[in-house]
């Protein structure tokens, strides 16, 4: 893909530009309904993370295995967050302490299809579990799926991590 | 799109009739990956491969159905012509020769793949070339096969592309085991351009190793530019509001400095009120404007400083570009925003 020299043939339909849209607009969603979050800096930092990423799996769509299995976690999180909050509110009061250790605990999530590993065509299977904990919903796939979704899944987060440099560098600037 | 797509559909232009595209254009399905797929109709492998590619462009279709469909239709209306049904009639001929062939689709896939040397290769080939080319390979496999072409209808059967050479195993399994492996081999190879560094790196194990850390590497990133973003994004509001003004006033300046309206400036911040909407239209202005600024960089995801300096160089005149003037216009147009005096607004913003 050449970069275009002149900016007005920029494709708007390129994934960066539909990536950029739709983090921003997750970002203002999030500033709009900051008032009612507990503003800490940890967990803002992870709520930006997941903006980032559904930001990704929204525009990929539900084409993809990796951004079906993002799109279901947020959801299903956000469930699972309310819950969550009730217990905090109950048992403990340290509350930094659990968000942080619940996110790294989130962050690996668990693959519960151990019938599902394939025989490695890699030559040594421990490769293969590790690219599968590290692709969003490459567990239930055999290996040619698994290097499908890994290939989409790099591309995607490669530009997401450009967008949001370019962010940074503009926000830091201004 | 890009310049090379077209140029690639060009040049498909010329290799085959008119009548090609206009029915396909009429489908409304001219692509890259269709125009490829006139050339080798390939369903069951390049399903895959295409909606790998449009991963990438983000085509919300069907795209496996509608290479079918191209495909089909293509050989429906040529029933014995050109270059469509090189193909299939390859896929008759002998062992040896298939896999040949295999390898040879292969290599358009590659092509496929990346662009340009699809391209140029399209364009060495020329105008007829192409098509003599195949005839005569048409020729050559028809000598020395066994089998009668039947055309149309083996187009739907076809899922194994792979036969055996010569002092191969034969059997089914060993066969489909050989596409596998041949597949796995071409994503492998896709994901060795995607991952910089990774093309030095011969054996799969440490290729995907490589892999791995570039996507462990990625998603650490990510989290690291997501801490950074929370920490400015809080005065984010405060913060657009003034570049808004800041830029507005620019971009008044370079595109309408003839425009003399009479409005107060109190009109202009009663249109701030809407902030909100001012606020994501800004927003959405910014991601253009810095992904427009980092789609220089699009091939080298990790370079920090390449980017840092694209983005030290961000000078908000001289990047202001058309599309967003002709956004600014648009909102200008939409009422949103009064126009206002650009020297009555100089001072306010300087007094500001």
């Amino acid at each position: 893909m050449s970069p275009p020299q002149q900016p007005t043939s920029i494709n708007p339909n390129s994934l960066k530009i539909r990536l950029a849209y739709r983090f921003l607009h997750n970002l203002n969603n999030l500033n709009t309904k900051r008032s009612n979050l507990d503003n800490t800096r940890i967990r803002r930092s992870h709520r930006v993370k997941l903006a980032a990423y559904a930001s990704m799996a929204y525009v990929v769509g539900s084409r993809r295995a990796w951004s079906r299995a993002i799109l279901w976690k947020i959801r299903n999180r956000a469930v699972l967050a309310r819950f969550k909050r009730v217990d905090h509110k109950i048992t403990t009061p340290l509350r930094h302490h659990h968000v942080h250790a619940g996110s790294a605990k989130r962050r690996t999530p668990n693959y519960s299809n151990p019938k599902r590993e394939y025989s490695d065509p890699f030559g040594n299977s421990g490769q293969e579990v590790k690219l599968r904990k590290l692709v969003p919903g490459s567990s239930t796939m055999d290996a040619l799926g698994l290097l499908d979704e890994t290939a989409d899944y790099i591309k995607c987060l490669a530009t997401q991590v450009e967008v949001m440099k370019n962010l940074v560098d503009l926000y830091s600037i201004i | 799109m890009n310049p090379g797509f077209m140029q690639q559909q060009e040049a498909f232009f010329s290799v085959n009739d008119h009548h090609h595209l206009q029915d396909m254009f009429t489908l409304g399905m001219v692509d890259k990956d269709s125009a490829l797929n006139i050339v080798k109709p390939d369903p069951e492998m390049e399903e895959c491969w295409v909606g790998f590619d449009a991963g990438a462009y983000g085509g919300q279709l069907g795209y496996g159905y509608l290479n079918q469909n191209t495909a089909l239709k293509v050989s429906n209306i040529h029933g014995n012509a050109s270059s469509v049904l090189v193909s299939p009639k390859k896929r008759k001929a002998d062992k040896g020769q298939t896999l040949q062939v295999v390898s040879e689709k292969e290599k358009k896939i590659k092509g496929c793949c990346d662009r340009d040397s699809k391209l140029t290769r399209q364009n060495s080939n020329g105008n007829n070339n192409s098509n003599g080319n195949n005839h005569n390979k048409e020729a050559s496999t028809k000598a020395t096969s066994k089998d009668k072409p039947k055309v149309s209808e083996d187009q739907k059967k076809d899922y194994i592309h792979v036969r055996a050479r010569r002092g191969q195993a034969t059997d089914s399994h060993s066969l489909a085991e050989r596409v596998r492996r041949e597949k796995i081999s071409e994503r492998m190879k896709y994901l060795q351009d995607l991952v910089p560094g990774c093309n030095k790196i011969i054996g799969k194990a440490g290729m995907l190793d490589e892999i791995i850390n570039y996507v462990q590497s990625l998603q650490k990133q990510v989290e690291f530019l997501s801490m950074k973003l929370a920490s400015v994004n809080p005065e984010l509001d405060f913060n657009m509001d003034n570049t808004f003004t800041k830029e507005m006033f620019d971009s008044s300046t370079s595109e309408f400095p003839a425009l003399a309206c009479s409005s107060a400036n109190s009109a202009y911040f009663d249109q701030l009120n809407s902030l909100d909407q001012v606020v994501s239209y800004r927003g959405l202005d910014m991601g253009i404007n810095s992904a427009e600024m980092g789609l220089r960089s699009i091939s080298s995801p990790i370079s920090i400083p390449e980017t840092f300096m694209d983005s030290s160089f961000f000078n908000q005149t001289a990047t202001w570009d058309a599309d967003l003037q002709n956004l600014y216009k648009m909102e200008f147009e939409q009422g949103r925003l009064i126009p206002f005096q650009s020297h009555q607004f100089t001072g306010l913003n300087d007094a500001k």
